[in-house]
């Protein structure tokens, strides 16, 4: 009995940390920027095919690819802000979801241009294969590591925020970016550089998703409904909100599969309803943004 | 309106025996009339303009490999036809379309583009909205490969044929296979829309008959299609008392599925038989990740049968594409021969005339010999199944042994499909 237990609640743990990952940045960008980056989902894939690229095509180490990839995807997040972005914060709202949008079919596109559309996978590096003992059965090391590794990239990314003078930045152009330019911060600049983080993040989650998903030039779409939720849930552009919304979706997932894997399919939608019919602003949610 | 009385087939003009059946023939050539007055005809044969061919495939999105290798198929064959002469002496052309909204799709190929023939459709959601509505275009669609049993079951209807292998023909072979062994509980994983719950209902049915004494377990696990994490579906596959697992899980799904069983040791717990497995997509994204040893189905495997016509068209395939053909790129390539072969031999290319030279045609496809069915329309064809094996020459699996379900041993009565033509 408790060995199942244990197993279920760490496939859910495991699956939440990826989650958080993947939505961290997404709420990062929301937080700071106030925008709804739709296209996350396809740089979280961007990351998964350049970790394909370095460490399968080029047989270069996989922690080469961890240190490169999420590089070049912060790279491209880059060029999108600069050149695509910031010509339409003054406008709609609508303009930045039809814009990064339009970005979730050219990174698509672009991908299946230059990998295919056959899916691809990438194994397991060498020195993460391998299983542990517990409770009287195996379970992967590789699994135990993601658990490992979340939690310790949103640590820094709160201490971040929260303990540096760049977090300090950070937090007044997210509260009020007129004043914050008044008062000499770049703002355009903090801008790029949230958004190039944010897109560095979803970069990291790919890489570490990779050898445990399928690659294929849909894989992004699917995971971005996932973070939209715990974005939601957590409460839009909080940090440690999106981390809470993820562990309790890895969980109802894994245990929805043991308890009622009928309906198991519906659980995270009924999940957001109910959270958003409680607390609409979402458990770590801020009143009112200006 | 010259090609209006041609529509009206002879047996409407027969004269009724009873008031019942004179009513029914009054339904009939009602509906018939108001058929030829929207449905477009065949334009007259113009020996300089060519055979234009409807073609729609997922072409994009996250399964746009399957279009990919059923348009390499089709433009295969369209080369080998123009070579031998076309159809009725004219060229064949062929226009791709993505199958998304497939009936705005099929009617716009129609109406616009005037084509004569429609073939493809790889997704059953969209065959089964498809299929419907294809009397009312008044063309023939050649389904070549959604496996959904309706399209030549219930919504089954003079216009539409399948040359590839069915869902239930699928899941009888494996039963076939499943059947020679000992494991007496099985469970199952498979995507959670109709597929995925036919395949173990097929499945079911067809091992309980041959194999007496077996048990299927209650505790089963049904993904949502497209899922990524399978490791939880796993667990509860582990703890399910099962001797042996059924998997119609395909395509991206299956490739995590068996990725992330490996971790957890699954295929050394049991034997798992898999409905797609043998699917080129899936052995090559899997390389040396698939598991020896373990029984895989498909459509079409590139080594069986060992004739001359598979070993050329695999030849040929791979002298152009420089890969393997998967089995829906050899469903496309007969899809278009069949059409090709039955327009000659019915010297038109209208629709009646065809039809009624498909109907029960047998054709020496690569895959075998393969007879549409002229109650149902739909295929009879072996099914293959293997065992995966490891080849030094190869960076995939291969099939090795390989057994061969007879295709009139898995295919349904046409009672039990419950499609009715005439």
């Amino acid at each position: 009995m408790f060995s199942t237990f244990l197993i279920f609640f760490l496939n859910g743990l495991a699956q939440g940390m990826l989650l958080f990952l993947i939505a961290a940045g997404l709420t990062l960008i929301f937080g700071v920027m106030g925008v709804l980056n739709f296209a996350h989902g396809s740089l979280y894939m961007l990351g998964a095919y350049l970790t394909f690229w370095i460490a399968t095509q080029h047989q270069l180490n996989f922690g080469l690819a961890l240190l490169l990839a999420p590089l070049i995807v912060a790279v491209v997040g880059g060029v999108i802000e600069i050149l695509f972005l910031r010509r339409i914060y003054q406008q709609n709202v609508s303009f930045q979801l039809l814009l990064t949008f339009a970005f979730v079919l050219l990174i698509n596109d672009g991908v299946r241009l230059l990998w295919g559309s056959a899916p691809l996978t990438t194994p397991l590096p060498q020195y993460f294969v391998g299983t542990v003992e517990l409770s009287n059965q195996t379970y992967p090391i590789y699994h135990l590591l993601i658990i490992v590794i979340a939690p310790l990239i949103s640590m820094i990314l709160w201490l971040l925020l929260t303990r540096t003078k760049l977090g300090k930045i950070l937090r007044a152009v997210a509260q009020d970016p007129i004043m914050a330019g008044a008062l000499g911060i770049n703002v355009p600049r903090v801008f790029t550089g949230v958004f190039m983080l944010g897109a560095g993040l979803g970069g990291v989650a790919g890489v570490l998703a990779a050898p445990l998903r399928t690659l294929s030039p849909g894989m992004g779409d699917q995971v971005i409904i996932e973070s939209f939720i715990v974005t939601v849930m957590g409460g839009l552009g909080s940090l440690p909100g999106s981390l809470i919304g993820a562990l309790i979706l890895g969980q109802v997932n894994s245990f929805g599969i043991l308890i009622a894997p009928r309906a198991q399919v519906a659980f995270p939608f009924i999940l957001m309803a109910i959270t958003l019919l409680l607390r609409p602003r979402g458990l770590f949610g801020q009143s009112q943004r200006k | 309106m010259s090609n209006f009385t041609h529509s009206l087939s002879n047996s409407w003009l027969k004269l009724p025996h009873s008031r019942r059946q004179f009513i029914q023939y009054l339904g009939w050539t009602t509906a018939g009339i108001l058929a030829a007055c929207t449905a477009p005809s065949n334009r007259t044969a113009d020996p300089n303009q060519p055979v234009r061919i409807g073609a729609m495939y997922l072409l994009t999105g996250g399964f746009a490999t399957y279009g990919e290798f059923a348009r390499d198929g089709i433009n295969l064959a369209v080369e080998e036809i123009n070579t031998q002469g076309g159809i009725n002496r004219r060229s064949v052309e062929v226009l791709f379309e993505h199958e998304a909204d497939s009936v705005q799709t099929a009617r716009r190929l129609v109406l616009e583009e005037n084509v004569d023939f429609l073939i493809g459709i790889d997704s059953s959601g969209n065959a089964e909205a498809l299929v419907p509505t294809i009397p009312e275009l008044g063309r023939i669609l050649m389904v070549t490969h959604a496996a959904s049993p309706k399209v030549t079951g219930d919504l089954c209807n003079p216009y539409v044929f399948r040359c590839s292998v069915n869902g239930p023909q699928n899941a009888t072979a494996g039963a076939e296979i499943a059947a020679k062994e000992d494991y007496l509980k099985w469970t199952t994983i498979g995507p959670d829309y109709a597929f995925g719950h036919q395949s173990w209902e097929y499945f079911q049915q067809a091992a309980q008959a041959r194999k007496p004494g077996i048990k299927f377990l209650e505790k089963t696990a049904f993904p949502k299609l497209g899922a990524e994490d399978y490791n939880s579906f796993i667990a509860v596959l582990q703890r399910s008392g099962a001797e042996a697992i059924w998997c119609s899980l395909w395509g991206n799904d299956l490739v995590n599925f068996v990725r992330q069983s490996r971790q957890f040791g699954l295929f050394e717990q049991f034997p798992v038989y898999m409905e797609l497995g043998a699917a080129m997509e899936v052995l090559q994204a899997l390389g040396e990740e698939m598991p020896i040893g373990q029984w895989v189905g498909t459509r079409y495997w590139w080594q069986t049968p060992n004739t001359e016509i598979n070993r050329n068209f695999v030849q040929q395939f791979r002298d152009r594409y420089n890969t393997y053909p998967s089995y829906n790129a050899e469903n496309a390539y007969v899809g278009l021969h069949l059409l090709a072969a039955a327009a000659n031999e019915a010297g038109t290319t209208e629709t009646d005339g065809v039809i009624a030279a498909l109907e029960g045609r047998t054709y020496e496809a690569p895959m075998g010999r393969l007879t549409l069915r002229a109650e149902d329309h739909q295929a009879v064809v072996d099914v293959p199944w293997g065992q995966t094996a490891e080849d030094s020459e190869y960076d995939f699996r291969l099939l090795n042994p390989i057994q061969v379900a007879t295709g009139t041993s898995v295919t349904r009565s046409v009672t039990a499909t419950g499609c009715q033509i005439s």
